[in-house]
């Protein structure tokens, strides 16, 4: 079993403490997002500083797992969006932030990147104390193409360490694409069956930033609240299609659901067919334009009949 | 009453009832989840992983109909649903952590409304504790004052023996009835020693210590400090044993539909929404203050017990670490 090399985090940490410590001292920010530790040996909690002084109080280690961008977005409102604010970030999780400046909800200069040279987090923190190995590193990690992210205000030194091992997510797709669509039906049909509509998966997504989400309106009811068939199978049909174009391929969702439903194969199989049709990726550029929110000439139409 | 059973007479007696046509529920493998679900053999209990999530959905399950309706011209006509209709169940293997918390979903059920669809399915459930051997680094029982072998909730006991079986002890007559049923799988206890039980590695809460702090500190920035993490998801609610909220809602057509009960949760925004559209929980602090009040002051205000049994499902499952045992354990330091 490979081991994957994190002893990098320990500068890393130092060095964010070291910078966090600078801007929010020099006024450069009014807050900085980042990860602290919790109780539980290994278990690290967002956490939300404004004084230097809790600096110290910052880290990075392989259970800094959260996509922190989800609370730059207008669904949290608890955290005060005056000034500039800092943000520790993997790559994964600024391509969520580049995907909500393209969608007008931030602006890069009211953001202090602090990007991370991550050679991988864990898959699961329900048991924290766990070693990163090629078993319990996030899949995500194994397909991630910004393990240096670009474009900060602030990178720690550090170079990736990413031994070259299977990719999961892809395997898996490849799998469910060869089963005929009955198969294929009965596999999803049993993992959503298991959905407890706990809505976990949508209240970390950086991209479920709707005031009011169409599965939470009774005023009328829009999709059924109840966590059965009918329910669950418009839940998750509505919200791999609203991310469509936007999903950033954190996994956060996958990680957090109770029910460890697979759902982001959903999302990445999305994804697969975006860049498909219309050559697009999330990526560390700011598009404006997504591929599902402009019409284009050139597109291909063959499918209307 | 006290007998021992060898492992697999245990799985005989399930088997057996289960022949019989009884709805038998332990935690078994699901999609690779593990649940309390109905069982079609004894070879699918899984009996060394606590499930996912807790055994109270054997009386109040996560989504049920209570009425139907149906639509002819200007009548309508209601269906009930007829509690009686209820199976008798055999709730097996259940955790101390989640026995214990029965006793604190009856107090609620049958406090001024008698709910009686949870009622009757809890008449008719026959609950087999079994003891904890083993916990991680979120159990924390016995902090707040339940134990790894907590008898609370439990017709019939079962505690795992050194050299394989199980010692059972009844503690009703539901449990009585089953072991006198059954009398010839059971054999009288032997001097076998019991299995080590887990030991959770927390100190004791003072909970008069947090419910004074509590009564006092509705306003504090500790909520903030604490809370503003929070991403007001269903996840901890859902998960743990003692939770009791739902929700009614209408489904259907205008011709033809249901009532339901759901599962509700204090971290939703939409728990506390009125129709005016005004929130008087309008932030997640608000919210998650709410969960640690119901649990440690209301619920003891009202019924004289804490309405958690430190399962530490919500620790594990929490998408953003926040710890209830960390919470409560600061807040008992507190002056
Ligand atoms: S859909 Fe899932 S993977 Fe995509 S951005 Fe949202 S949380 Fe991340
Ligand atoms: S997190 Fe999982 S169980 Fe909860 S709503 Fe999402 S898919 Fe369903
Ligand atoms: S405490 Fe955790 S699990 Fe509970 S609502 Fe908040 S984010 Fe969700
Ligand atoms: S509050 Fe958390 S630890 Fe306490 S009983 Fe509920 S799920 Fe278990």
């Amino acid at each position: 079993m490979t081991m994957i090399d994190t002893t990098s985090y320990t500068l890393i940490s130092e060095a964010i403490k070291t910078e966090a410590k600078r801007i929010l001292t020099d006024g450069t920010v009014t807050a900085v997002v980042g990860y602290a530790a919790a109780r539980r040996k290994g278990s690290v909690q967002p956490i939300v500083i404004t004084t230097p002084e809790d600096a110290d109080k910052l880290l990075f280690s392989k259970g800094a797992v959260n996509n922190l961008a989800v609370y730059l977005t207008k669904a949290k409102k608890e955290i005060p969006k005056t000034g500039r604010i800092g943000i520790v970030v993997k790559g994964c999780d600024l391509k969520a932030l580049v995907g909500l400046m393209g969608e007008s909800q931030l602006k890069r200069e009211n953001l202090y990147l602090i990007g991370i040279p991550c050679s991988g987090v864990l898959g699961s923190i329900i048991q924290p104390d766990t070693e990163l190995t090629e078993d319990t590193i996030a899949p995500k990690c194994l397909e991630c193409d910004v393990h240096m992210p670009t474009g900060c205000d602030f990178i720690p030194q550090g170079a990736p360490i990413t031994p070259e091992l299977e990719k999961k997510y892809a395997a898996e797709i490849a799998r469910l694409e060869a089963l005929t669509p009955a198969e294929r039906w009965s596999y999803w049909k049993e993992q959503f069956s298991k959905c407890i509509k706990c809505y976990a998966c949508r209240q970390v997504c950086p991209f479920c930033f709707c005031e009011q989400c169409l599965c939470d309106r009774n005023k009328p009811q829009m999709v059924e609240s109840t966590p059965r068939p009918a329910g669950n199978f418009a839940w998750h049909v509505i919200r791999a299609m609203h991310l469509a174009g936007r999903c950033a391929g954190c996994a956060e969702c996958e990680r957090v659901c109770p029910m460890d439903i697979p759902l982001n194969l959903l999302n990445r199989k999305m994804a697969k067919e975006l860049k498909e049709l219309y050559d697009h990726e999330a990526g560390l550029e700011i598009n404006e334009k997504g591929p599902l929110s402009m019409f284009n000439e050139k597109d291909d139409q063959s499918f209307i009949k | 009453m006290q007998k021992f059973i060898t492992e697999q007479n245990f799985n005989t007696l399930i088997d057996r009832l289960i022949g019989a046509g009884k709805r038998v529920v332990a935690p078994k493998l699901n999609a690779g989840t593990v649940l309390y679900e109905p069982l079609s053999g004894s070879g699918e209990m899984v009996l060394d992983q606590l499930p996912r999530r807790s055994g109270k959905e054997a009386f109040f399950p996560l989504c049920e109909d209570i009425v139907s309706y149906e639509k002819e011209g200007q009548k309508v006509k209601l269906t009930d649903i007829d509690p009686a209709l209820f199976p008798e169940t055999l709730l097996v293997a259940v955790r101390p952590c989640d026995t214990a918390a029965i006793p604190v979903l009856d107090a609620v059920f049958s406090w001024d409304y008698k709910d009686q669809f949870f009622l009757e399915r809890r008449n008719k459930t026959t609950i087999i504790g079994l003891a904890c051997t083993s916990s991680d680094d979120a159990c924390f029982c016995t902090a707040v004052g339940i134990s790894p072998d907590d008898r609370r909730g439990s017709d019939l006991f079962m505690t795992q023996l050194e050299g394989g079986g199980y010692l059972c002890e009844t503690h009703s007559e539901k449990g009585e009835a089953l072991l006198t049923a059954h009398a010839e799988l059971f054999t009288e206890p032997n001097s076998q020693k019991a299995k080590p039980l887990a030991k959770p590695e927390v100190e004791k809460v003072d909970l008069q210590k947090v419910k004074a702090w509590l009564d006092n500190n509705f306003e504090d920035p500790a909520w903030d400090s604490i809370a503003t993490r929070c991403v007001g998801c269903g996840a901890c609610a859902f998960v743990c044993p003692a939770c009791h909220c739902f929700d009614i809602v209408d489904e259907g057509t205008e011709k033809s539909g249901k009532r339901r009960k759901n599962w509700d949760a204090c971290g939703f925004w939409k728990f506390t929404h009125h129709a005016s559209g005004h929130n008087p929980r309008d932030g997640q602090p608000k919210r998650y203050r709410n969960r640690i009040m119901h649990k440690f002051k209301y619920y003891d205000d009202k019924f004289g017990q804490t309405l958690c049994t430190g399962c530490g499902r919500c620790i594990r499952l929490c998408p953003v670490g926040i710890d209830i045992a960390e919470i409560v354990g600061d807040i008992s330091r507190k002056n």
